[in-house]
């Protein structure tokens, strides 16, 4: 069993404007990326971000006071949730939604790397778009979006990684097992920023550290996602069968733009949650997680040593090690993509300790600091310089006529691990083999008669029939692809889903 | 089909598992790319075109 995706919150500034307000804003850009006049009703039923995967459910959320002054405002704006929310359901099988302050754009469920890093980059894609198109209505080239973590003012936004894990795996075995190698992670999947900064506590030029988000981490364990961020956070919202997954929603990662460290990023975290689930996990608790995640984040040079609850010292590198040794132990010739992570994991590792300039264009915090170092020499400036979080702002810029990674790739200097073609495809459809595929297709071919969705089922309008499509437990590709066939065959939702019950029974 | 195996069919079409690849040699896998320095490039130029004040205006609300 293999499922994955992302959740990018973007960054959104209008530069034509001395104040922005997010939520029209947000609110205009999803709205912008409308070709018809209708709009996908999401169903919230499934969500309950307070269900915690400890066994109890937290009374509310935390948010920080200035988000609670905040609140208040929001409260008295002229329009309801669900035309601020602005929800749609791309024909891709994502959703694309105005995440309160942020446009969110989540990939579909994908199986693989390739189609999850195709995915995370049609995302990119689609968001700049709509900003373009609002742009066009603006009269001017005013909106920027930025896939980064980070204001440099002490607010955070995220990129959320969720894996399908099975619910008989004991979470404390999960949280054992992972939170070494979550604060380690960001050697290899950290983009780089530069100062430090501290929620509601203003940035400090300065610096370069490897990680966007561990400024931000300020537990090991929390429910939370706004306000004391956790490394490890404990929602527990399977969107599937409760009874038997779990969806692993990890807050504590950066954006990435480089491909291959998306590609390190997930795949690296999904070999270790299937050392986890077999009991292999090498036993490397830490003393202090939380310190641990930024004491790494802030030595670029990786020699920076971390305290074992059992004694002893290791630094970034020697935790990820010993997690690739064990995944490399546990998992070796499983299948191909386990060794091309394996192989490109420990590739990784070895030139980090060795050459890490060979690792430009793979992973973004050495990419980023290889520009700042060359433009610092050019413009003999130093870390203290304003101008570098501005260069550092504009490396996540998503339109490709300023954004320094994209001009960095279009120069033919980046890694790229999926291919032009594979991106136009993941534009306009979803993954053959995931169930956000079969609700990609269920927008393409029944799109007026789609009452509302969600990640586990899809419910038609009108008629007697039974009108809902549950999916909250289709994660076999061949079911996947026994249900395609069954939409594609089908004359109406209802025949659909008829001819799907009736299969179900017979089998 | 893969598409990670299908990269490195391109990059070495007889070799489609190669092996790993350690800091000292150039092996199978994604190839470091051709980074030269970006003082040549137009890269610079679209760097100093950056304005130095651009962080400090871009505010945005606490996400998730």
């Amino acid at each position: 069993m293999r499922l994955f995706g992302l959740e990018t919150e973007y960054g959104i500034t209008r530069e034509d404007l001395a104040t922005v307000d997010p939520v029209e804003e947000s609110m205009e850009l999803v709205r912008a990326h409308l070709t018809d006049t209708f709009e996908r009703t999401w169903d919230y039923s499934g969500e309950d971000p307070r269900e915690d995967a400890r066994g109890f459910r937290a009374a509310h959320l935390q948010q920080d006071r200035e988000e609670d002054e905040f609140a208040k405002l929001d409260a008295h704006r002229p329009f309801s949730f669900h035309e601020m929310k602005s929800d749609l359901v791309l024909p891709n099988g994502a959703r694309f939604y105005n995440d309160h302050t942020h446009p969110e754009y989540s990939t579909p469920e994908c199986r693989t790397l390739m189609d999850v890093i195709a995915h995370d980059r049609a995302g990119e894609r689609i968001v700049q778009r709509a900003a373009d198109r609002r742009n066009q209505t603006l009269g001017g080239p005013y909106v920027q979006l930025y896939k980064n973590n980070t204001d440099f003012h002490g607010h955070s936004y995220g990129c959320h990684d969720n894996y399908l894990v099975r619910r008989a795996v004991p979470f404390e075995q999960i949280v054992h097992g992972l939170l070494p190698f979550l604060a380690s992670r960001q050697i290899i999947a950290g983009a780089g920023k530069v100062g430090l900064e501290a929620q509601e506590h203003g940035f400090t030029p300065g610096p370069y550290q490897l990680s966007q988000r561990a400024d931000f981490m300020e537990t090991e364990l929390s429910v939370d996602t706004m306000h004391n961020r956790p490394i490890l956070n404990t929602r527990d919202e399977p969107h599937a069968d409760r009874n038997k997954y779990r969806r692993l929603h990890l807050i504590v990662g950066d954006a990435n733009m480089c491909e291959y460290a998306t590609a390190l990023k997930i795949g690296t975290t999904r070999l270790m949650l299937d050392v986890i689930a077999r009991g292999r996990a090498p036993s490397l608790e830490l003393e202090d997680s939380v310190a641990a995640i930024r004491l790494i984040s802030r030595d670029a040079d990786l020699k920076q040593l971390v305290k074992r609850r059992s004694g002893g010292f290791l630094s970034g590198l020697d935790l990820q090690a010993e997690c690739y040794e064990a995944a490399k132990q546990t998992l070796s010739g499983e299948d191909e993509e386990t060794d091309w992570v394996l192989r490109e994991w420990g590739e990784t590792l070895a030139l980090l300790a060795a050459d890490r300039s060979r690792l430009v264009g793979r992973l973004d915090w050495v990419t980023k600091l290889w520009l700042l170092e060359t433009f610092m020499r050019e413009e003999r400036i130093g870390w203290d310089d304003p101008w570098l979080a501005s260069l550092d702002l504009e490396y996540h810029n998503v339109n490709p006529e300023r954004g320094l990674f994209l001009g960095l790739e279009a120069e033919g200097k980046v890694v790229r691990i999926t291919e032009t073609d594979k991106v136009d495809a993941a534009l306009s459809t979803g993954p053959t083999d995931t169930r956000g595929g079969i609700r990609g297709l269920c927008v393409r071919r029944f799109p007026d008669q789609i009452k509302s969705v969600q990640w586990e089922r899809v419910q038609f309008s009108g008629g007697f029939l039974p009108r809902t499509l549950d999916m909250s437990d289709l994660f076999e590709p061949d079911a996947v692809s026994a249900l395609v066939e069954v939409l594609n065959a089908a004359d109406s939702p209802a025949d659909a889903i008829t001819r799907w019950n009736q299969r179900k029974v017979q089998s | 089909m893969n598409g990670l195996t299908t990269l490195e069919r391109k990059e070495r079409p007889f070799d489609p598992m190669p092996k790993p690849t350690s800091p000292g040699e150039e092996g199978g896998g994604p190839k470091r790319p051709d980074t030269g320095s970006p003082e040549k490039d137009s890269l610079m130029k679209r760097m100093k075109k950056v304005d130095p004040k651009q962080a400090e205006r871009y505010r945005q609300r606490t996400g998730q």
